[in-house]
């Protein structure tokens, strides 16, 4: 396995003096699906302008499968690092579908006939077969999304850089996107997102790093959701599925790993139910009240 | 929504004209524009506009829509018409509260109304046959240079972004009880709005110049279209082109 991204000592100030990353050092190796996440001015998105070059800086190092994004050709890192940014209203900018999805291509100066392969291609992944034509200016926000998505991967890059890909979904586009996140990631391809979605990160990542101007902590999942002191002060949360689990703890429930998603609830409850001789046993003890407002407390902004 | 004015609201029609390659519209349509503009007589300018209203009735676009087009420019050209009999001088037709009119000057207005009309009118069957992304990438094939091309093709991209951006804020204004009126907090109030839009538009700038870095635009861009001359398309230009330089050459002999 190869190192697709390495940052060395990486800071980063803004014009007016402000630190906006403090000597970042992240490992992220080809093939991971990785999340980045923290507070609101973190410095997640000034983060992601600097894996494709965006951001030049000289204060540290990013590396992209061991190359130099400042001393490597620009080509070389742009077709490499796809960025698909928040907005799809910045991502597409030209007249049709068609343009922006050949834009990137055509920039890669690939022959007409390859340009036009790679456009079917990534609009019929992303289901936007048909919308050539279409003005982006038209389509629906979950569809602008997807054609942003497939203006990105028409470059075939091999690390995927996602800022905040399912803020502003509804449910269905949301679940859609994801999977085609994750279709893209058994291909092959690096995934690198920043959320504040909580419940998609178990979903879409395996790993996290919470950046808070310089990297506060890392770990799989479990690990970072299980420590209630770094997500409140990192303004995190935990999914609701994780929060009834400790709830039922409380109640007598037999939890070791508590469950991420609702696919890992339904495991974890089977295999409980199944190893207690069919069925589970809650009840109240003399310390669940105590211990049930202790989960409450753990996880409220609301109070000090 | 707002209801944009959109140019090329009836482009999806089926017409000679909407059939014309984009790139042989745009060039025979502005060489014909660039020949009536240049007669110099009266009658000839009126068969130029008989031409192009010709070019209008041929290209099927409705009549309200063309009207709607040609009023908002019309207004352009109404002063020229009035001022004209006024200003030049020449033979006295008669005079009005002591102001002398000309015949010269009657004849020059009529003139410059003409001309002007006909251009705007030939500007409809020239763009709003086409996509407007079409004429666009008909432009970028004539070799008009990249960096218009590009300007061109931001704002139409942008402008329905902006718009919606305006709208937006002016609602955002106006449901916490502000009415627009002539006084001068109402008018600050405006300004202010604007320059946030300003802000706004600047800040949308440079991110999507990241974006389109991100995917390797180094300043030159291109696109791809098919676009298929076909004989018609020549033989149209060619009467298209032919009926502007004759214009020119009856003018001149008569």
């Amino acid at each position: 396995m190869r190192e697709a991204v390495t940052t060395r000592n990486l800071n980063y100030s803004y014009p007016d003096g402000t630190i906006a990353l403090n000597n970042i050092n992240i490992t992220i190796q080809e093939g991971e699906r990785v999340a980045i996440v923290g507070p609101n001015g973190a410095g997640k998105t000034t983060f992601l302008l600097h894996l494709n070059g965006i951001l030049q800086n000289t204060d540290g190092e990013v590396k992209i499968f061991g190359k130099n994004v400042n001393e490597a050709e620009r080509e070389d890192i742009i077709k490499n690092v796809g960025v698909v940014f928040q907005d799809p209203d910045d991502q597409l900018f030209m007249p049709t579908i068609f343009d922006d999805v050949a834009f990137g291509p055509m920039n890669l100066e690939l022959n007409e006939n390859e340009v036009r392969r790679r456009v079917k291609n990534s609009l019929t992944r992303l289901g936007l077969t048909g919308y050539d034509e279409r003005c982006s200016h038209h389509l629906s926000y979950g569809e602008k999304k997807r054609a942003s998505l497939a203006a990105v991967i028409s470059m075939e890059p091999r690390i995927l850089v996602l800022d905040e890909p399912t803020a502003n979904l509804d449910p269905k586009s949301r679940a859609e996107l994801i999977k085609i996140i994750n279709e893209l990631n058994r291909d092959g391809v690096t995934i690198i997102i920043t959320t504040h979605d909580i419940n998609a990160v178990p979903e879409l990542v395996d790993r996290v790093y919470v950046l808070n101007r310089t990297i506060i902590a890392e770990g799989i999942i479990r690990e970072i959701f299980s420590d209630a002191k770094l997500l409140k002060e990192n303004h995190l949360e935990v999914p609701e599925v994780f929060k009834l689990f400790e709830v039922l703890k409380c109640f007598g429930y037999n939890c070791e790993e508590l469950p991420l998603s609702i696919n890992e609830a339904i495991e974890n409850l089977t295999k409980t139910i199944g190893t207690n001789g069919g069925h589970i046993h809650l009840h109240i003890h003399e310390h669940t009240h105590e211990e049930t407002e202790k989960v409450k407390h753990k996880y409220r902004y609301d109070h000090h | 929504m707002l209801d944009y004015p959109r140019i090329d609201r009836f482009a999806y029609l089926n017409s000679m004209i909407h059939r014309f390659d984009p790139r042989a519209k745009i060039i025979a349509f502005l060489f014909l524009i660039f020949s009536i503009v240049g007669l110099s007589e009266v009658k000839f300018a009126l068969v130029g506009l008989l031409a192009s209203i010709f070019f209008l009735v041929l290209s099927r676009l409705p009549l309200r829509f063309a009207l709607r087009h040609i009023k908002w420019v019309s207004l352009f050209i109404i002063p020229f018409f009035i001022i004209m009999p006024f200003t030049m001088e020449g033979t006295e037709i008669c005079t009005i509260h002591g102001l002398k009119v000309t015949y010269e000057g009657v004849e020059y207005g009529v003139l410059i109304t003409l001309r002007a009309l006909s251009a705007v009118i030939l500007i409809l069957p020239m763009i709003a046959t086409t996509r407007f992304e079409e004429t666009i990438k008909a432009l970028e094939r004539l070799r008009v240079p990249s960096i218009m091309v590009q300007m061109l093709m931001f704002t139409y991209r942008y402008i329905f972004v902006f718009g919606e951006e305006w709208e937006r804020m002016w609602r955002a204004i106006e449901s916490r009880g502000f009415r627009l009126r002539t006084t001068l907090y109402a008018l600050r109030t405006m300004g202010r709005a604007m320059g946030m839009l300003f802000v706004k538009s600047y800040e949308r700038s440079e991110r999507v110049y990241n974006a389109m870095r991100s995917r390797g635009y180094t300043g030159h861009q291109r696109t791809l279209a098919e676009f298929n001359l076909q004989k018609s398309d020549l033989v149209l230009s060619a009467l298209i082109i032919s009926l502007g330089i004759i214009l020119h050459i009856i003018q001149g002999v008569a």
